[in-house]
């Protein structure tokens, strides 16, 4: 992919705030979006890049690949990280294991038994969904720091915070499903 | 001046079409000075066609079209009962002037609002900017284009009805910066959609919706509710009762949002009091859909209720006064009814006909598509190539390879869902890849799906070797095997009915009883407290006769005691039930 930074007119550096970067889609929207003129394919290129950019890891990834460092998807990964792995898998499983029973129950009474766990496996998900964002925030902290020393030379740390992150990225997306099954379950499914 | 585009809202019960004129969006009124157009068709014997309140004076007499915009787009097996009853297996009415599809329906409709259009105007309109529900899948979105078409308009362009009224929200609003939620409860089909307004950018973030709910909804079980307390055989009911009906439940319903009692009134059938109570007791399942998407959305955009500044209610239902409640319990705030709720979406579609044609500079319309667009793969999982929410227009590729040395070609099924099963999703149809004759694993051709501006699918292969692009008709064969997937269903499950129904009726009723009786154990020691001593003798009793008809393996004594013991703990499933939802929402 050519360079994400440069097609939204962003200064190359990780330590971005997504504000910045939504500003900066808002306005290449404006010259690009086929209804103000633009063409096509270039409006879509500019999405795809502010896209990219939204996502932590994939940002960082890009950023790696620029260096013509070699990126391994399977690497280490902070121990940090791998120490919320199973917290996060608990609870997942204790909804899936609820939504199973909960569609598979026949009696009112059944139904109302297992509602009155709801609270308890909501606020689960909210104190899991709150360390991971928590931890998020601090391997973003290295932004700055890869930044000022140069891609090049820490191409190593990055890979180990980019496939971090991208864990925390993809748990985010499990714990928010997980979220709407919950509730789905308890409003008669969809 | 530019040519002039209309906007055009094609409800389901109503519809609208508008312009811009001197930078605000304006209704365009009909002879009556009426800027609302009934849904209505009727056809008379020699081609003579009426629309709106023209058609809507002869229901009750003589039969009119109505409410067809469900059915648009449609295949006859994914109808329910009651429309299946209204349409032939094609999926078309028959009429006084032959058989028409709801395509052919909406068309005259949508003449209709061009000629007041043209009218108004005084010009030739051709060109409409038309609204559907933002949930509307391709196929739907591709019919409502077809419609427009048999009008005799060129469609540029197919917005969805709640990010038109979010235009027409925040067009007065420009310079402000607003997350907010629409609310679009309409005749029916209802949506919920959270927008990100700034510096004149509209930009989607997410969408949800039920195509299946809407005021019609509501007009239908007034109308059950009605019979069984008159006791009539509504299912016994012609066209035109029917229709007869449904106008009075609709009365009904409109009055009720206003009185706390109305009286159902049907000359020579008899009278009864609806209370408002009554109604909100059959309006809560609905309230529970609508409440899902609502969370489901909030959950997409990743965002708490308290990072909306507001909450836009639009579409007729929002003047209910449950479902006001009901939104403002799920979104923590009090619902802006700043907008018309029956003119908002269409002078939305205006505002962006006005984008289209150049005379409005100030905005920019960011939508989404609201359904993940993907193909099965094997094992018959669905592979997701665009994920819902995705900003369009937007394009995704994928490459196919030959699995076996001679093999010709493989068959691709798209598909558009949130389903991991690729069963469980619409088909919007399946296509060949055709490959150059080449060793396994040589012969490549790349797909790419694109989605336009309307959200609607476009396929292109491209031989990687030749370079040749082709374009793919992703052709409706899908009907097929969606009929013959139905017709194995219908028969597996008349082969159910020859079971031994003995053994099944015992077997169920086991399952069942295997479910309450711990729950009873563990609801009791958590609330018996709170039961009447001989509350707590009957569940007791109930549930001792469960255990012993276990033991005696009688299918149906076992049948009769878990539905004893079913209605002995109901008090016991509600007190749960209020103790649960008032714990779940107090923390939030």
């Amino acid at each position: 992919m050519n360079d994400p930074f440069e097609i939204l007119g962003l200064s190359r550096g990780l330590a971005i705030s997504s504000e910045r970067i939504d500003k900066a889609y808002r306005e290449a929207s404006r010259r690009l979006h086929p209804d103000s003129g633009g063409e096509e394919e270039d409006f879509q290129e500019m999405a795809e890049a502010a896209e990219l950019l939204k996502s932590p890891s994939r940002r960082l990834r890009w950023a790696i690949e620029s260096t013509e460092s070699a990126w391994d998807g399977r690497g280490s990964v902070p121990t940090s990280v791998m120490d919320l792995f199973s917290p996060v898998a608990e609870v997942i499983q204790k909804v899936d294991q609820f939504a199973l029973e909960r569609g598979n129950s026949k009696s009112a009474l059944g139904r109302a038994v297992l509602d009155a766990r709801v609270p308890e496996l909501k606020r689960e998900l909210e104190d899991v969904l709150q360390s991971v964002s928590d931890e998020e925030a601090d391997l973003l902290k290295a932004f700055k720091e890869f930044d000022r020393r140069g891609w090049l030379e820490l191409a190593e740390q990055m890979g180990q915070v980019a496939r971090g992150l991208s864990f925390l990225e993809k748990w985010q997306g499990e714990i928010r499903a997980a979220t709407g099954k919950l509730f789905q379950a308890l409003l008669g499914g969809l | 001046m530019s040519e002039v585009i209309v906007g055009i809202d094609l409800g389901t019960t109503q519809s609208a079409v508008g312009v811009m004129d001197s930078g605000f969006p304006i209704l365009l009124a009909d002879e009556s000075n009426s800027v609302l157009t009934p849904s209505v068709v009727w056809y008379g014997g020699n081609g003579e066609v009426e629309v709106g309140q023209r058609a809507l004076r002869r229901a009750g007499v003589d039969r009119v079209f109505a409410s067809v915009k469900s059915l648009m787009g449609r295949r006859y097996s994914e109808l329910d009962e009651l429309q299946k009853r209204a349409v032939s297996k094609e999926v078309t009415f028959s009429t006084a002037s032959g058989e028409k599809s709801p395509e052919e329906i909406s068309a005259e409709i949508l003449k209709e609002l061009k000629a007041i259009a043209s009218r108004r105007l005084e010009t030739k309109v051709v060109k409409a900017v038309v609204t559907v529900p933002a949930y509307f899948n391709d196929a739907q979105r591709a019919a409502t284009k077809r419609a427009g078409e048999l009008a005799g308009l060129e469609v540029v362009r197919i917005v969805s009805e709640p990010t038109a009224a979010a235009l027409s929200y925040g067009l007065d609003r420009l310079k402000e910066s607003a997350r907010v939620a629409v609310f679009d409860l309409g005749g029916g089909t209802f949506d919920v959609s959270i927008l990100e307004m700034r510096e004149g950018v509209f930009e989607v973030v997410a969408t949800a919706g039920d195509t299946h709910l809407g005021g019609d909804n509501f007009d239908e079980f007034l109308l059950r509710m009605a019979a069984k307390r008159l006791s009539v055989e509504w299912e016994g009911f012609d066209g035109l009762e029917r229709a007869r009906w449904h106008s009075e439940a609709r009365r009904v319903k409109h009055e009720l949002s206003q009185r706390d009692e109305v009286v159902f009134r049907i000359p020579f059938s008899g009278e009864c009091v609806i209370s408002r109570g009554d109604f909100e007791l059959e309006m809560s399942p609905f309230l529970d859909r609508v409440e899902g998407c609502c969370r489901r959305v909030l959950l997409d955009a990743a965002m708490e209720v308290s990072e909306l500044q507001a909450v836009v209610m639009v579409g007729g239902s929002s003047r209910i006064p449950v479902v006001k409640e009901r939104v403002e319990a799920v979104f923590e705030k009090e619902p802006d009814l700043s907008q018309h709720p029956d003119e908002a979406i269409a002078r939305g579609a205006a505002i962006q006909a006005g984008v289209l044609a150049g005379t409005v500079r100030e905005v920019l319309l960011l939508d989404v598509t609201p359904l993940s667009l993907g193909i099965e793969t094997m094992g018959g999982l669905m592979n997701v190539l665009i994920p819902r929410n995705t900003t369009i227009p937007c394009k995704a590729g994928e490459m196919f390879t030959n699995a076996a040395d001679s093999q010709k070609s493989m068959k691709v099924r798209v598909l558009q869902g949130e389903r991991e099963l690729a069963a469980d999703n619409w088909e919007l149809g399946a296509f060949e890849v055709e490959f150059q004759t080449e060793k396994k694993g040589q012969a490549r051709v790349g797909v790419e799906f694109r989605i336009d501006s309307d959200g609607i699918l476009s396929v292109l292969a491209r031989d990687i070797a030749s370079g040749q692009d082709t374009v793919i008709d992703v052709g409706s064969a899908a009907v097929d095997v969606a009929e013959a997937r139905v017709e194995k269903m219908v028969s597996e499950s008349v082969e159910f009915a020859f079971e031994d129904m003995g053994a099944r009726v015992f077997e169920e009723a086991r399952l069942k009883a295997e479910e309450l009786l711990p729950a009873v154990e563990v609801a009791l020691v958590q609330l018996g407290g709170h039961l009447e001593t001989e509350e707590r003798q009957v569940i007791e009793k109930a549930r001792d006769g469960v255990v012993s008809a276990i033991a005696s393996g009688n299918g149906p004594a076992l049948k009769a005691a878990v539905e004893e013991l079913d209605g002995a703990t109901e008090t016991l499933a509600a007190m749960l039930v209020d103790l649960a939802s008032g714990a779940l929402f107090s923390d939030s």
